[in-house]
């Protein structure tokens, strides 16, 4: 039984359906890519798993337990953590605090003050400027800081929303190798890029979402060398 | 620095220049005036606070808030007459007691009744066009207005002097005179504000109110009930607003139903002077109406005041809509 398991999920803003019939799986350390281009739905698969909306039909479940209608606060608590597209830092707050805010479910001192370490160990830019108000942050600062927060719950899934947008090629590279570290250390993580190219290296499997609808999935390798994968999303 | 920066800063010069004559000339006058102010301006400090929480979470001007205050007050009153044994002529062990009492009674109710007002009239419409919940926040001003109407009728209504007066609770430095309420309403107020402060900055819900005023999606993303913050905050300003009204009770001992009509507008442009959302911004915004309010009295004429309060806010959202502590950091 995998981690986190999508069944035939479909989800609606207002009257126009975002996805149709949605399944996918995370299983226990992995890394799972979602591509598909602009609108695909790739955002709004994440904002369901995570209760800031929920599936009109078919299921979500995470650990066994259904969390198909809890409310995104329990969510955390249960231990699946996004960093949201378009960073969504807390722009009047140091990274110090933004940190201190993603490790807001827990209350073990130590624990957190030894995570911020760690975090600071994975991006040594957060440390020189730790007290620097977030939204005065470079963009890839920025990024770097929306990961760490999310890396501050200790989840058990971590789930990253087109972490490499708008940064530039050096510090992609930079990102991805991290999120490599990420899951070596043992968390699972669920990536939506559209910089498909380099989430396909990273994965071990992947989804191929269109328009809603999952239209191809399989390993990182198999879909870097699908032809259609190629011709739509790597420009071959 | 813009033009309106410039006009901005050009006119509160100018003013300071003014009332420096003023104070040079006739110091007495000038430092008795000051006294009156402060206590105003402490009543409306606590008032703006609510309006300026509640704007910082959800960007609802909460126009239900002004009657909060004054439902706080009619409590006040309410409660006071509950207790045997007080006097208005000497204070006594059972003032202290009926007042120890009557606080946390019209604090605490009032704050019930702004998070049953959140729950019906604006949490339905969270996702609603703004307008929406703008106007059953009018409609909720109005229903508080005609409930306390009902209760009380149109007349003013005493609140019992039950604070220490009279003589050897007065006195008078350089001229000055200055009574023990003067002075009470100042420093219950300080000790509000300053809890106030201490708990948005350090505990736990403080923190929660702070981070989904900035983003309430992200702030749902790290675990943040928002719900339960959004209600806090309305149990929060109402706390202040309550307390606001006890005291506005004990200072001028008269209360009338729409009294939170005028106040509530007053202490709105006290939060917009200081910058909307901004918590130190709407304390130092009630102080800084409170003395214009008061220099305006004597100064320029009663009759003028409201012009002079309500030029400022016109003055405010003109050139520096940001007001005097409005943040500008880039958000992106």
């Amino acid at each position: 039984m995998a981690l986190l398991e999508l069944r035939g999920v479909d989800a609606f803003y207002g009257r126009i359906q975002a996805l149709r019939g949605v399944s996918i799986d995370v299983g226990q350390g992995e890394v799972v890519a979602l591509i598909g281009s602009n609108g695909a739905g790739k955002t709004t698969t994440l904002r369901t798993i995570s209760g800031l909306m929920h599936p009109t039909t078919g299921t979500i479940s995470f650990n066994d337990r259904d969390i198909t209608r809890v409310g995104p606060d329990k969510i955390v608590g249960l231990g699946i953590c996004q960093s949201p597209e378009g960073r969504r830092l807390f722009p009047r707050m140091s990274v110090n605090d933004n940190l201190m805010m993603g490790a807001f479910t827990r209350t073990d001192r130590p624990g957190i003050a030894s995570d911020i370490e760690r975090v600071f160990v994975l991006f040594p830019r957060l440390r020189e400027r730790r007290n620097q108000i977030a939204g005065t942050l470079s963009g890839g600062e920025q990024q770097m800081l929306a990961m760490g927060r999310a890396l501050m719950a200790r989840p058990k899934l971590l789930m990253l929303d087109e972490p490499s947008l708008g940064l530039a090629p050096i510090l992609v590279e930079t990102i991805f190798s991290i999120v490599r570290e990420i899951n070596s250390q043992g968390t699972p993580v669920l990536l939506v890029e559209q910089n498909a190219h380099k989430a396909l290296e990273v994965a071990h499997r992947a989804y191929v979402l269109e328009t809603g609808v999952i239209v191809q999935t399989g390993t990182g390798k198999e879909l870097l060398e699908s032809a259609d994968v190629q011709k739509a999303y790597l420009g071959m | 620095m813009s033009v309106g920066d410039f006009g901005f800063f050009v006119i509160c010069l100018t003013a300071i220049v003014l009332l420096a004559a003023q104070a040079v000339v006739h110091p007495s006058e000038f430092a008795q005036i000051l006294v009156f102010g402060l206590a105003d301006g402490a009543i409306y400090a606590l008032v703006a606070l609510g309006y300026t929480m509640v704007y910082g979470i959800i960007e609802l001007i909460n126009f239900a808030h002004g009657d909060v205050f004054t439902l706080g007050a009619y409590v006040a009153a309410a409660v006071m007459g509950f207790f045997a044994g007080t006097s208005e002529d000497t204070f006594s062990v059972s003032n202290l007691v009926a007042l120890l009492v009557t606080f946390p009674a019209a604090m605490l109710l009032m704050g019930a009744v702004n998070i049953t007002i959140e729950r019906v009239a604006y949490r339905p419409l969270r996702n609603a066009p703004r307008l929406a919940p703008l106007i059953t926040a009018i409609g909720m001003s109005f229903l508080l207005e005609g409930i306390m109407f009902v209760w009380s009728g149109p007349f003013t209504v005493h609140v019992p002097d039950l604070l220490p007066h009279g003589p050897g609770f007065n006195t008078t430095i350089g001229g000055v005179f200055i009574e023990f309420k003067d002075v009470f309403v100042v420093v219950a107020a300080a000790i509000l504000v300053s809890l106030l402060a201490v708990f948005i900055n350090r505990s736990k819900l403080g923190k929660a109110m702070r981070a989904t005023a900035q983003d309430r999606d992200a702030s749902q993303l790290m675990g943040i009930n928002i719900n339960r913050t959004i209600a806090a905050t309305f149990f929060i300003g109402a706390l202040l607003a309550g307390a606001g009204g006890v005291i506005w009770g004990l200072y001028f001992n008269a209360i009338t139903y729409n009294l939170g009509f005028r106040t509530g507008l007053v202490a709105f442009t006290s939060a917009v002077f200081g910058g909307i959302g901004n918590i130190p911004g709407a304390a130092l915004g009630g102080m800084v109406i409170g003395l214009t309010a008061a220099f305006s009295d004597a100064y320029i004429g009663s009759k003028w005041t409201q012009v002079v309060i309500f030029g400022i806010l016109i003055g405010v959202l003109v050139f520096r809509p940001t007001g005097l502590l409005g943040m500008r950091v880039p958000e992106k």
